[in-house]
Protein backbone atom coordinates (compact mmCIF):
# COMPACT_ATOMS: atom_id res chain seq x y z
CA UNK A 1 0.00 0.00 0.00
CA UNK A 2 1.61 3.22 -1.17
CA UNK A 3 0.29 5.99 1.08
CA UNK A 4 3.08 8.49 0.46
CA UNK A 5 0.92 11.19 -1.23
CA UNK A 6 -1.67 10.94 1.55
CA UNK A 7 1.01 11.13 4.22
CA UNK A 8 2.54 14.17 2.55
CA UNK A 9 -0.87 15.83 2.36
CA UNK A 10 -1.49 15.20 6.05
CA UNK A 11 1.95 16.52 6.90
CA UNK A 12 1.31 19.65 4.82
CA UNK A 13 -2.00 20.31 6.59
CA UNK A 14 -0.59 19.73 10.09
CA UNK A 15 2.55 21.74 9.29
CA UNK A 16 0.51 24.65 7.98
CA UNK A 17 -1.62 24.77 11.13
CA UNK A 18 1.49 24.63 13.33
CA UNK A 19 3.11 27.48 11.39
CA UNK A 20 -0.03 29.64 11.41
CA UNK A 21 -0.50 29.23 15.17
CA UNK A 22 3.18 29.85 15.90
CA UNK A 23 3.08 32.99 13.76
CA UNK A 24 0.07 34.27 15.71
CA UNK A 25 1.82 33.41 18.97
CA UNK A 26 4.98 35.26 17.99
CA UNK A 27 3.38 38.35 16.44
CA UNK A 28 0.77 40.22 18.47
CA UNK A 29 -0.43 42.20 15.46
CA UNK A 30 -2.49 40.38 12.85
CA UNK A 31 -0.96 42.05 9.81
CA UNK A 32 2.60 41.26 10.89
CA UNK A 33 1.62 37.67 11.67
CA UNK A 34 -0.05 37.17 8.31
CA UNK A 35 2.92 38.70 6.49
CA UNK A 36 5.29 36.35 8.29
CA UNK A 37 3.40 33.16 7.44
CA UNK A 38 4.83 32.51 3.92
CA UNK A 39 8.42 32.93 5.10
CA UNK A 40 7.79 30.75 8.15
CA UNK A 41 6.11 28.09 6.01
CA UNK A 42 9.08 28.05 3.65
CA UNK A 43 11.65 27.59 6.40
CA UNK A 44 9.48 25.09 8.26
CA UNK A 45 9.19 22.82 5.25
CA UNK A 46 12.83 23.32 4.21
CA UNK A 47 13.90 22.40 7.74
CA UNK A 48 11.64 19.35 7.78
CA UNK A 49 12.95 18.26 4.38
CA UNK A 50 16.50 18.57 5.72
CA UNK A 51 15.68 16.44 8.75
CA UNK A 52 13.98 13.85 6.51
CA UNK A 53 17.01 13.75 4.22
CA UNK A 54 19.39 13.19 7.15
CA UNK A 55 17.15 10.43 8.48
CA UNK A 56 17.00 8.72 5.10
CA UNK A 57 20.78 8.85 4.73
CA UNK A 58 21.24 7.43 8.24
CA UNK A 59 18.69 4.70 7.60
CA UNK A 60 20.29 3.79 4.27
CA UNK A 61 23.76 3.76 5.81
CA UNK A 62 23.20 2.10 9.18
CA UNK A 63 19.88 0.30 9.12
CA UNK A 64 19.46 -1.00 5.60
CA UNK A 65 17.57 -4.30 5.59
CA UNK A 66 17.43 -5.02 1.83
CA UNK A 67 19.94 -7.30 0.07
CA UNK A 68 23.12 -5.60 -1.13
CA UNK B 1 -6.03 49.78 57.53
CA UNK B 2 -8.05 52.12 55.39
CA UNK B 3 -11.39 50.83 54.18
CA UNK B 4 -11.57 53.44 51.40
CA UNK B 5 -10.03 51.33 48.68
CA UNK B 6 -10.14 47.57 48.86
CA UNK B 7 -7.18 47.26 46.52
CA UNK B 8 -5.02 49.74 48.33
CA UNK B 9 -5.56 47.84 51.56
CA UNK B 10 -4.18 44.62 50.15
CA UNK B 11 -0.85 43.37 51.39
CA UNK B 12 2.03 43.20 48.99
CA UNK B 13 2.79 39.52 48.53
CA UNK B 14 5.13 37.48 46.42
CA UNK B 15 2.98 36.29 43.49
CA UNK B 16 4.21 32.74 43.84
CA UNK B 17 2.50 32.41 47.23
CA UNK B 18 -1.12 32.91 46.08
CA UNK B 19 -0.25 30.90 42.96
CA UNK B 20 0.87 27.89 45.02
CA UNK B 21 -1.99 28.26 47.50
CA UNK B 22 -4.52 28.30 44.67
CA UNK B 23 -2.93 25.23 43.12
CA UNK B 24 -3.50 23.28 46.31
CA UNK B 25 -6.87 24.80 47.20
CA UNK B 26 -8.85 26.87 44.65
CA UNK B 27 -9.58 30.32 46.04
CA UNK B 28 -7.00 30.09 48.82
CA UNK B 29 -4.67 32.50 47.06
CA UNK B 30 -7.38 35.13 46.85
CA UNK B 31 -8.32 34.59 50.50
CA UNK B 32 -4.65 35.12 51.33
CA UNK B 33 -4.73 38.46 49.49
CA UNK B 34 -7.97 39.52 51.17
CA UNK B 35 -10.16 39.05 48.11
CA UNK B 36 -12.74 36.93 49.85
CA UNK B 37 -15.53 37.15 47.29
CA UNK B 38 -13.32 36.06 44.38
CA UNK B 39 -11.80 33.32 46.51
CA UNK B 40 -15.19 32.01 47.59
CA UNK B 41 -16.56 31.96 44.02
CA UNK B 42 -13.42 30.20 42.76
CA UNK B 43 -13.60 27.62 45.55
CA UNK B 44 -17.28 26.85 45.05
CA UNK B 45 -17.09 26.60 41.25
CA UNK B 46 -13.82 24.65 40.89
CA UNK B 47 -14.30 22.30 43.83
CA UNK B 48 -17.99 21.95 43.05
CA UNK B 49 -17.12 20.78 39.54
CA UNK B 50 -14.63 18.29 40.92
CA UNK B 51 -17.02 17.01 43.58
CA UNK B 52 -19.79 16.56 41.03
CA UNK B 53 -17.42 14.78 38.67
CA UNK B 54 -16.24 12.56 41.50
CA UNK B 55 -19.83 11.69 42.35
CA UNK B 56 -20.77 10.87 38.76
CA UNK B 57 -17.65 8.83 38.01
CA UNK B 58 -17.48 7.05 41.35
CA UNK B 59 -13.90 8.26 41.71
CA UNK B 60 -12.83 5.67 39.12
CA UNK B 61 -11.05 7.71 36.44
CA UNK B 62 -7.58 6.44 37.41
CA UNK B 63 -8.85 2.90 36.84
CA UNK B 64 -8.83 3.75 33.14
CA UNK B 65 -5.08 3.21 33.27
CA UNK B 66 -3.87 -0.33 32.58
CA UNK B 67 -2.13 -2.01 35.54
CA UNK B 68 1.35 -1.54 34.10
CA UNK B 69 0.83 2.23 33.98
CA UNK B 70 -0.58 2.67 37.48
CA UNK B 71 2.55 4.20 38.95
CA UNK B 72 2.96 6.73 41.73
CA UNK B 73 3.04 9.67 39.31
CA UNK B 74 0.66 8.39 36.64
CA UNK B 75 -1.90 11.09 37.43
CA UNK B 76 0.57 13.93 36.97
CA UNK B 77 -0.16 14.27 33.25
CA UNK B 78 -3.93 14.30 33.68
CA UNK B 79 -5.80 17.63 33.46
CA UNK B 80 -6.92 17.11 37.07
CA UNK B 81 -3.40 18.03 38.20
CA UNK B 82 -4.44 21.68 37.81
CA UNK B 83 -6.49 21.17 40.97
CA UNK B 84 -3.73 19.50 42.93
CA UNK B 85 -5.42 19.31 46.31
CA UNK B 86 -8.47 17.58 44.89
CA UNK B 87 -6.30 15.19 42.88
CA UNK B 88 -4.27 14.26 45.96
CA UNK B 89 -7.49 13.65 47.85
CA UNK B 90 -8.73 11.56 44.93
CA UNK B 91 -5.56 9.47 44.77
CA UNK B 92 -5.57 8.91 48.53
CA UNK B 93 -9.21 7.94 48.81
CA UNK B 94 -9.89 6.14 45.52
CA UNK B 95 -6.51 5.39 43.97
CA UNK B 96 -6.55 2.73 41.29
CA UNK B 97 -9.51 0.85 42.70
CA UNK B 98 -9.65 -2.67 44.12
CA UNK B 99 -7.19 -4.06 41.58
CA UNK B 100 -9.70 -5.80 39.35
CA UNK B 101 -11.84 -4.46 36.48
CA UNK B 102 -15.19 -3.00 37.46
CA UNK B 103 -18.21 -1.83 35.50
CA UNK B 104 -18.13 1.93 34.91
CA UNK B 105 -21.10 3.96 36.11
CA UNK B 106 -23.44 5.18 33.36
CA UNK B 107 -22.30 8.73 34.06
CA UNK B 108 -18.59 7.88 33.95
CA UNK B 109 -17.78 9.99 30.88
CA UNK B 110 -19.48 13.15 32.04
CA UNK B 111 -17.99 12.64 35.51
CA UNK B 112 -14.40 12.37 34.31
CA UNK B 113 -14.95 15.31 31.96
CA UNK B 114 -16.05 17.42 34.91
CA UNK B 115 -13.04 16.50 37.05
CA UNK B 116 -10.77 17.30 34.11
CA UNK B 117 -12.58 20.62 33.53
CA UNK B 118 -12.09 21.45 37.20
CA UNK B 119 -8.34 21.01 36.84
CA UNK B 120 -8.15 23.16 33.72
CA UNK B 121 -10.40 25.82 35.25
CA UNK B 122 -8.17 26.10 38.29
CA UNK B 123 -5.24 26.96 36.02
CA UNK B 124 -7.07 30.15 35.09
CA UNK B 125 -7.83 30.86 38.75
CA UNK B 126 -4.11 30.40 39.47
CA UNK B 127 -3.23 32.80 36.66
CA UNK B 128 -5.71 35.31 38.08
CA UNK B 129 -4.25 34.99 41.58
CA UNK B 130 -0.73 35.51 40.26
CA UNK B 131 -1.81 38.53 38.22
CA UNK B 132 -3.74 40.05 41.12
CA UNK B 133 -0.64 39.74 43.31
CA UNK B 134 1.67 41.18 40.65
CA UNK B 135 -0.54 44.01 39.50
CA UNK B 136 -3.46 44.73 41.81
CA UNK B 137 -3.82 48.21 40.31
CA UNK B 138 -4.38 47.63 36.62
CA UNK B 139 -6.62 49.39 34.16
CA UNK B 140 -9.39 46.85 33.64
CA UNK B 141 -11.25 49.15 31.25
CA UNK B 142 -8.58 48.85 28.56
CA UNK B 143 -9.01 45.20 27.74
CA UNK B 144 -10.77 41.99 28.62
CA UNK B 145 -9.44 40.50 31.85
CA UNK B 146 -6.41 38.33 30.88
CA UNK B 147 -7.51 35.10 32.60
CA UNK B 148 -11.02 35.56 31.18
CA UNK B 149 -9.59 35.97 27.68
CA UNK B 150 -7.53 32.81 28.10
CA UNK B 151 -10.51 30.95 29.50
CA UNK B 152 -12.63 32.02 26.53
CA UNK B 153 -9.93 30.69 24.20
CA UNK B 154 -10.01 27.36 26.02
CA UNK B 155 -13.79 27.17 25.82
CA UNK B 156 -13.84 27.96 22.09
CA UNK B 157 -10.51 28.28 20.24
CA UNK B 158 -10.19 31.87 19.02
CA UNK B 159 -13.04 33.22 21.17
CA UNK B 160 -10.69 35.13 23.46
CA UNK B 161 -9.06 36.84 20.49
CA UNK B 162 -12.50 37.54 19.00
CA UNK B 163 -13.71 39.18 22.21
CA UNK B 164 -10.52 41.25 22.30
CA UNK B 165 -11.49 42.68 18.92
CA UNK B 166 -8.98 40.63 16.94
CA UNK B 167 -11.69 39.01 14.89
CA UNK B 168 -9.63 37.82 11.93
CA UNK B 169 -7.14 36.16 14.27
CA UNK B 170 -9.93 34.54 16.27
CA UNK B 171 -11.58 33.20 13.14
CA UNK B 172 -8.35 31.79 11.71
CA UNK B 173 -7.45 30.19 15.02
CA UNK B 174 -10.87 28.57 15.28
CA UNK B 175 -10.79 27.26 11.70
CA UNK B 176 -7.19 26.01 11.95
CA UNK B 177 -7.43 24.22 15.28
CA UNK B 178 -10.95 22.87 14.96
CA UNK B 179 -10.16 21.76 11.41
CA UNK B 180 -7.02 19.92 12.52
CA UNK B 181 -8.96 18.30 15.35
CA UNK B 182 -11.75 17.16 13.02
CA UNK B 183 -9.21 15.71 10.57
CA UNK B 184 -7.75 13.77 13.50
CA UNK B 185 -11.21 12.50 14.48
CA UNK B 186 -11.87 11.46 10.89
CA UNK B 187 -8.57 9.61 10.57
CA UNK B 188 -9.11 7.80 13.87
CA UNK B 189 -12.77 7.13 13.08
CA UNK B 190 -13.68 8.76 16.40
CA UNK B 191 -11.59 6.28 18.41
CA UNK B 192 -9.58 9.20 19.78
CA UNK B 193 -12.70 10.49 21.55
CA UNK B 194 -12.42 8.11 24.46
CA UNK B 195 -10.49 8.71 27.66
CA UNK B 196 -10.42 5.02 28.52
CA UNK B 197 -8.72 4.16 25.23
CA UNK B 198 -6.26 7.09 25.06
CA UNK B 199 -5.81 8.37 28.61
CA UNK B 200 -2.94 10.81 27.98
CA UNK B 201 -3.76 11.83 24.39
CA UNK B 202 -7.26 12.60 25.64
CA UNK B 203 -5.67 15.01 28.12
CA UNK B 204 -3.94 16.83 25.27
CA UNK B 205 -7.02 17.12 23.10
CA UNK B 206 -9.14 18.23 26.07
CA UNK B 207 -7.17 21.48 25.93
CA UNK B 208 -9.17 22.30 22.79
CA UNK B 209 -12.22 22.86 24.98
CA UNK B 210 -15.76 22.65 23.70
CA UNK B 211 -15.02 21.19 20.22
CA UNK B 212 -13.35 18.20 21.86
CA UNK B 213 -15.96 17.84 24.58
CA UNK B 214 -18.91 18.21 22.21
CA UNK B 215 -17.40 15.85 19.64
CA UNK B 216 -16.90 13.25 22.36
CA UNK B 217 -20.48 13.38 23.53
CA UNK B 218 -21.86 13.37 19.99
CA UNK B 219 -19.57 10.87 18.32
CA UNK B 220 -17.25 9.50 21.00
CA UNK B 221 -16.73 6.02 22.40
CA UNK B 222 -17.45 4.21 19.12
CA UNK B 223 -17.26 0.45 19.03
CA UNK B 224 -14.18 -0.35 16.94
CA UNK B 225 -14.83 -3.56 15.04
CA UNK B 226 -12.03 -3.50 12.49
CA UNK B 227 -8.67 -2.02 11.76
CA UNK B 228 -8.55 1.77 11.60
CA UNK B 229 -5.56 2.37 9.30
CA UNK B 230 -4.73 5.88 10.50
CA UNK B 231 -5.88 5.62 14.11
CA UNK B 232 -2.50 6.59 15.54
CA UNK B 233 -2.10 9.55 13.20
CA UNK B 234 -5.59 10.76 14.02
CA UNK B 235 -4.97 10.60 17.77
CA UNK B 236 -1.74 12.55 17.38
CA UNK B 237 -3.30 15.28 15.21
CA UNK B 238 -6.22 15.77 17.62
CA UNK B 239 -3.79 16.00 20.54
CA UNK B 240 -1.58 18.48 18.65
CA UNK B 241 -4.64 20.67 18.01
CA UNK B 242 -5.35 20.81 21.74
CA UNK B 243 -1.76 21.59 22.64
CA UNK B 244 -1.52 24.35 20.02
CA UNK B 245 -4.54 25.92 21.68
CA UNK B 246 -2.37 26.46 24.76
CA UNK B 247 -0.28 28.87 22.66
CA UNK B 248 -3.43 30.77 21.76
CA UNK B 249 -4.52 30.91 25.41
CA UNK B 250 -1.13 32.45 26.23
CA UNK B 251 -1.54 34.86 23.31
CA UNK B 252 -4.94 35.99 24.57
CA UNK B 253 -3.63 36.38 28.13
CA UNK B 254 -0.53 38.34 27.12
CA UNK B 255 -2.43 40.67 24.78
CA UNK B 256 -4.88 41.71 27.52
CA UNK B 257 -2.17 41.87 30.15
CA UNK B 258 -0.03 44.23 28.10
CA UNK B 259 -2.93 46.58 27.61
CA UNK B 260 -4.14 46.48 31.19
CA UNK B 261 -0.65 47.12 32.53
CA UNK B 262 0.01 49.87 29.97
CA UNK B 263 3.04 48.13 28.47
CA UNK B 264 3.86 48.56 24.82
CA UNK B 265 3.07 45.38 22.87
CA UNK B 266 6.02 43.10 22.36
CA UNK B 267 7.63 43.26 18.93
CA UNK B 268 8.97 39.86 18.01
CA UNK B 269 10.89 41.16 15.01
CA UNK B 270 13.09 43.60 16.86
CA UNK B 271 15.73 42.66 19.44
CA UNK B 272 14.72 42.76 23.06
CA UNK B 273 15.65 46.12 24.61
CA UNK B 274 17.96 46.20 27.61
CA UNK B 275 15.36 47.18 30.23
CA UNK B 276 14.44 50.84 29.83
CA UNK B 277 12.00 51.54 32.66
CA UNK B 278 12.08 55.31 32.31
CA UNK B 279 9.75 56.79 29.71
CA UNK B 280 12.34 59.28 28.54
CA UNK B 281 13.70 57.21 25.70
CA UNK B 282 11.41 56.92 22.73
CA UNK B 283 10.33 53.47 21.73
CA UNK B 284 9.80 52.27 18.17
CA UNK B 285 6.58 50.67 19.34
CA UNK B 286 3.38 52.12 17.88
CA UNK B 287 1.83 52.17 21.38
CA UNK B 288 2.24 55.64 22.93
CA UNK B 289 4.49 55.74 25.98
CA UNK B 290 2.16 58.05 27.85
CA UNK B 291 -0.64 55.54 27.80
CA UNK B 292 -0.01 54.29 31.31
CA UNK B 293 -2.97 54.29 33.58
Amino acid sequence: MNDLPFHLLLFAVAGTVIVVISAFFSEPEDSAALRAIPRRLFWFFVGCAGVAAVMLVCEHTFARVGSV
Amino acid sequence: MSPSSPRASQPVVAPVVPLALTWFLPGAGHFYMGRFRTGLIAFVVVEGLYALGLLLSGGMFLEYLPPEMQGAFAAVLSPEVGNLGALLFHVNHFGYGPGQPRVWPDTMDIGTTLTAASGVLNLFVMARAHLDARAPERDQERALDPPTAALATWLVPGLGQFLQGRKLRGLLVFVSLTGLFLIGCWLAAGSNLDRERHFYYWAGQSLLGSPAILAEFVHGHPRVTGEVPYADGGVVLACVAGMLNVLMMLDAFAWSEERQLGKPPKAATEPAPESVPEPGLASTSPEPEGAEA
